[in-house]
């Protein structure tokens, strides 16, 4: 099972779908009913500063749901993995 | 509570006024009029009844827009314990929010804040707010926010999303059906996830 993240489709978390579009590896869909989704077959990961989240929005950056297992999520970095 | 349709119309327009209780009349009158300049428009004063009411002031600060914010003072009384804030997410979570029309408004309160000795205990710029906070000489907290984004269709939807399914995860928590639990906001996430992978998967 790959990972996947679903994220609203609002000005705010668009930089997680811009930067999804750049990684390799990572198929980007939608939005769908005012989702994205950020697909990935192997573990995935986002930079708080690459993003350029301020820590309140950061930290809601998951809010749209995804299916996989958080690996890490710290001040500056969050990397899922797929499931068991 | 799905079926609502059959109930009377019924419609809230705005804010008139939210209240609490003083201890601090003259501190709190100088804050609000003269620190932050909302003009004191309303009071009314009255012996306390029922039979057992103290006897109170209650008075009313203009916060624009039609809305008021409000406190009772009771006469020959002691704040019990209980309603004391304390230093905590729980009690902080009980707050009042004013709003400003424009962000360099922000700036102005912050400047103003600073001229009248009023400490800031912080600023953040949330997903569709950005506010300050401080708080009043009773306690009470307070922020000042700017909306920066109109709420649309999607936030309304997925707000509908994220709070269905998290009634789900708080009944079967109720419910003492087994190991289910809702302590973890990834609970909330991952079932999440998988309502709108069916969403997804079906249109393929």
């Amino acid at each position: 099972m790959s990972v996947s993240i679903f994220v609203l489709d609002v000005d705010e978390f668009h930089p997680l779908v811009v930067h999804s579009k750049e990684m390799p590896g990572v198929i980007v869909s939608g939005p769908l009913k005012g989702y994205w989704r950020i697909e990935s077959s192997s573990k995935i990961t986002f930079d708080r500063k690459e993003l350029g989240f301020k820590p309140a929005v950061w930290y809601g950056s998951l809010t749209g749901g995804y299916v996989g297992k958080i690996l890490e999520f710290s001040r500056d970095t969050l990397i899922i993995d797929e499931a068991i | 509570m799905n079926n609502i349709t059959s109930f009377p119309d019924a419609s809230i327009n705005g804010v008139h006024h939210t209240a609490r209780p003083t201890w601090k009349l003259r501190e709190t009158v100088e804050f609000y009029r003269d620190k932050l300049g909302l003009p004191l428009v309303h009071a009314i004063t009255a012996k306390g009844w029922p039979e057992g009411h103290p006897d109170f002031l209650h008075f009313f600060f203009d916060s624009g827009n039609g809305s008021t914010i409000a406190f009772f003072y009771y006469l020959g009384t002691e704040q019990p314990d209980n309603v004391k804030p304390f230093n905590s997410h729980f009690s902080r979570a009980t707050h009042t929010a004013w709003k400003v029309n424009q962000l360099e408004e922000l700036s102005n309160w912050k400047k103003r804040l600073e001229a009248v000795g009023i400490p800031l205990r912080y600023e953040t710029r949330h997903e569709v707010i950005e506010s300050i906070y401080f708080s009043d000489p009773n306690g009470y907290p307070l922020e000042i926010t700017y909306q920066l984004r109109p709420f649309s269709e999607k936030d309304i939807n997925d707000a509908q999303l994220t709070l269905d399914t998290a009634m789900e995860l708080e009944d079967l928590m109720l419910s003492g059906s087994g190991n289910d639990s809702f302590a973890d906001i990834e609970d909330l996430w991952t079932r999440k996830g998988k309502s709108l992978l069916h969403e997804f998967e079906d249109m393929v």
